[in-house]
């Protein structure tokens, strides 16, 4: 069966996995974290979807010099071993905290807005069950999770509908009002919704036909930018500055423009359909931790999840402040601009290392 | 019973020692005292003797398995009047194989021993009582044929090879169960059944180890891909249209003797909210109503917890007047929602039990206690309110749109756990379980092949025949889930 064959990603897995990943708590903050750039964010998504096709390039160039490997073997190759364990453990620890960060960012959210009695363990021992049925059907069973996701969430945009009627289009105008250190700003914060589809590079090796995945993870970008787009251009024309400066999810107060007969708050049934999208986010953070601790420890195994998942419950109950959470899951968001322009430093490495052998 | 255990040691030994022709002897013919003594204390056994010209003749068969009436015209008759040749008409036996001799009077044919020549002969005999093919009662529609299949394999076979009259349609029969020694036969058509499926089904068939089979649902759950699931992984019909038209796309049917239904594999989860009916209506009437089943399951496994978590956990969910009105209705009942629910749609659970267990004279009860008792007097007690008792039926409703029974059960099953998870987490909870729910459907297979395709297409044209059945002409290629040697249906 297709379990037993490596390379069992098609073209639309990728495409899903693609846009899946990048998607989720950072959309429902991205008019906030754009903030520093005032009215002129609207467009800002498509420059970071430039951004990441350009940064796509390198990784995807690295990926096809060395087929059969994900990153963690790359690294060995390229580094060395002791280097590329090394390496490969704090990619491990990287993985494992954006997993917690992901999923701990929610159910906060999911605490004020939703369930305003309950402490967050019970639903976050679901969660990481969940997580961890998912991930282990492997990478393709988070693939096809992908595609339902996006048809169970994809159709939401059409929630924006009532914030475009009620909001003002002269706020798309003028482009360019801000300077280069708010430009800086809001570049730095708003990135992190794009972060996930470096991701790529893990699963390079499973893609069916490596040479079109450029294309593929090209539409899933552009998929994910169309969605960031409508929002970017609603959201600034919904909201005043004030508003976009201090509301902390924006998306949020939209959907709450939402004027149905039958329903009145539309915003409880789109964090809890976000639900989808966390999953796949953070089940890609698991799954990369798992593949990880596989590479490190020279030895494929399903406890390697279950590992992973008691250890990512632990970090999220651990008794830290939550200012010092909040910087370290900032950080490791920061960490992963590093991973996603990381590859162009392979690179380098690997024509060195290729005019040396020569 | 003996005759079964006597049947299989004898089968047990004869594995055990060489057999006869294996060490250069002629084979001895086993003495008719030696069937007798396996046939002890049947006492519908029969051996009876005829003198005629040609030697004395005993005749044995088991009288339960054989019309008289046959068995009169065919051997006795014959025997009796003394007819030229008669014995010729029989089959010959290898008369050294005991264990096959007796397996074959168990089977209901007539054993002729011929005395003189130390030989067994074999006739055909073979005719229990049968119920005639009448209406489906379980699949029933309005338009297109209406005959199904009842409890005879042979009668199930040939109502499927008389709507598909070419050699290309192959049985195989296989016989299985230890101790009842069921038939069974595996349909498909050569040129079209993908070989790693039947390879698939036939080594899960040869696999099998278990005591009895009563009907196919039990063969159904042995060789499914996940016998943990609630979901029922193969199709099941007992109309011959339905397995005829599988049968053209390259699917396997599998009919077993004594079982009034077949199952049909490989198969999907959106197959299993489309009904026979669905080709012979107009495609818009189709649609519409695959739609409906479709949108009823998610329904039927939404509606009651999206109650529970409205008024739990978020009722500021719903508009004011509609909160009010659902308030109101409630303002009696002393228990949380989640215990209103549970306890209602339990309630409905037993009617539903009850109705189906009781003789049909009562049933009529059923209606008033349902109806009045717990309708009526539940409500003004004030126990359950008003709009639960709208919603459970509802909900009760949906849940019989689906064509298939063994999903409709499966419905009810999900719906608990949604229910449960409502009750937790509200909203959330509901997400969390349809992602559990998604995931597992997903991660299910059918013969190997996914069980969510369309959704994980196999070929994009399985689309036109999903929850939109498109016009017929459109309909040209086989699906991607059977996998058919040959995709496009023939055009002229």
């Amino acid at each position: 069966m297709d379990v037993k064959k490596k390379k069992i990603l098609n073209g639309y897995h990728v495409v899903f996995l693609v846009q899946n990943i990048m998607v989720g708590m950072g959309l429902l903050s991205m008019n906030n974290s754009l903030s520093p750039v005032g009215y002129s964010q609207w467009w800002f998504p498509i420059l970071f979807g430039l951004i990441a096709n350009i940064t796509l390039i390198p990784m995807i160039w690295l990926a096809l010099q060395y087929k059969d490997d994900d990153l963690f073997d790359i690294h060995e190759k390229l580094l060395g071993k002791f280097i590329g364990k090394t390496l490969n453990s704090f990619l491990i620890l990287y993985s494992i905290v954006l997993f917690a960060a992901v999923i701990q960012n929610y159910l906060d959210l999911i605490q004020v807005a939703a369930l305003p009695q309950r402490s967050i363990t019970g639903h976050l021992i679901l969660f990481i069950v969940l997580t961890v049925f998912i991930i282990k059907g492997g990478i393709k069973s988070l693939a096809r999770f992908c595609i339902v996701t996006f048809f169970l969430t994809g159709w939401m945009v059409y929630f924006l509908r009532w914030g475009f009627v009620d909001g003002e289009i002269r706020h798309l105008l003028p482009l360019f009002n801000f300077t280069a250190s708010e430009f800086w700003d809001a570049t730095k914060k708003g990135f992190n919704t794009l972060v996930g589809y470096e991701l790529i590079m893990f699963y390079f090796p499973y893609i069916r036909h490596p040479e079109k995945a450029f294309k593929h993870a090209s539409i899933g970008i552009w998929i994910t930018i169309f969605f960031y787009l409508a929002v970017g251009i609603v959201g600034v024309m919904y909201f005043t500055e004030w508003q976009l400066e201090h509301l902390l999810f924006p998306v949020l107060k939209l959907f709450q423009a939402v004027d149905l007969s039958f329903v009145e708050r539309i915003d409880t049934f789109g964090i809890t359909i976000w639900v989808f999208l966390i999953l796949t986010t953070a089940g890609a953070y698991l799954w990369t931790a798992k593949k990880g601790i596989d590479s490190v420890r020279n030895k494929n195994s399903q406890y390697h999840i279950y590992v992973t998942a008691i250890l990512t419950f632990i970090i999220i109950n651990l008794p830290v402040s939550q200012a010092m959470r909040t910087t370290l899951y900032e950080n490791t968001f920061y960490v992963s601009y590093g991973l996603i322009l990381w590859p162009i430093l392979l690179c380098l490495v690997h024509l060195v290392r290729r005019k040396v052998k020569r | 019973m003996k005759i079964w255990k006597r049947a299989r040691q004898v089968v047990e030994e004869s594995k055990k020692k060489p057999s006869p022709a294996q060490s250069g002897n002629k084979p001895a013919t086993v003495q008719l005292a030696a069937i007798k003594k396996d046939l002890t204390d049947i006492d519908d056994a029969v051996f009876k003797d005829f003198q005629t010209k040609e030697g004395l003749i005993t005749v044995v068969y088991l009288s339960s398995l054989i019309d008289p009436l046959i068995l009169h015209k065919a051997i006795i008759l014959p025997l009796v009047n003394e007819q030229k040749e008669v014995l010729k008409s029989f089959d010959p036996m290898d008369g050294s194989n005991k264990e096959k001799l007796i397996m074959s009077i168990v089977n209901g044919d007539t054993v002729v021993f011929h005395h003189e020549k130390q030989q067994y002969l074999q006739a055909h005999t073979f005719s229990p009582p049968e119920r005639p093919v009448s209406t489906s009662e379980m699949e029933s529609s309005v338009i297109g044929p209406q005959d199904s299949f009842t409890e005879s394999l042979k009668t199930n076979l040939s109502l499927i090879k008389r709507r598909i009259q070419q050699t290309g349609l192959k049985s195989k029969d296989y016989t299985i169960g230890q101790e009842t020694n069921t038939k069974i036969s595996v349909l498909y058509i050569e040129h079209l059944v993908n070989d790693e499926n039947l390879q698939r089904i036939n080594d899960r068939i040869n696999k099998l180890d278990f005591v009895g089979f009563l009907d196919i649902t039990i063969l159904k759950q042995l060789v499914e891909d996940n016998p943990f699931s609630p979901f029922p992984q193969y199709g099941a019909t007992s109309r011959p249209d339905v397995a005829v038209n599988s049968l053209l796309d390259g699917r396997i049917v599998i009919a077993m003797d004594n079982s009034q239904s077949v199952m049909v594999c490989p198969s999907s989860f959106i197959e299993m909210f489309n009904s026979p009916e669905d080709f012979y209506n107009r495609w818009t009437t189709a649609t519409l109503l695959r739609f409906l089943r479709f949108a009823g399951f998610f329904i039927t496994i939404m509606l009651t917890p999206m109650y529970i978590s409205a008024l739990s956990y978020h009722p500021g969910i719903l508009p004011y007047e509609l909160l009010i009105m659902i308030q109101e209705s409630r303002s009696r009942v002393p228990f949380p929602p989640v215990i209103e629910v549970l306890f209602i749609e339990l309630v409905i659970e037993i009617l539903r039990e009850a109705g189906s267990r009781m003789p049909t004279k009562i049933g009529q009860t059923i209606g008033i206690v349902g109806g009045i008792v717990i309708g009526t007097a539940a409500v003004e007690a004030g126990l359950i309110s008003n709009t639960l008792i709208v919603l459970v039926a509802i909900s009760a409703l949906l849940s019989f749109l689906m064509p298939n029974f063994l999903m409709s059960n499966a419905s009810r099953f999900v719906r608990y756990i949604f229910i449960l998870a409502a009750g937790l987490f509200g909203l959330l909870g509901q997400m969390l379980a349809l992602a559990w729910l998604f995931n597992h459907l997903l991660n299910l297979t059918s013969l190997g092949t996914p069980y969510m395709t369309p959704v994980i297409p196999r070929s994009w044209s399985d689309l036109r025949d999903s929850i939109v059945r498109f016009p017929l002409a459109f309909l040209q290629k086989r699906t991607g889930l059977s996998r058919a040697k040959r995709e496009k249906k023939p055009t002229k």
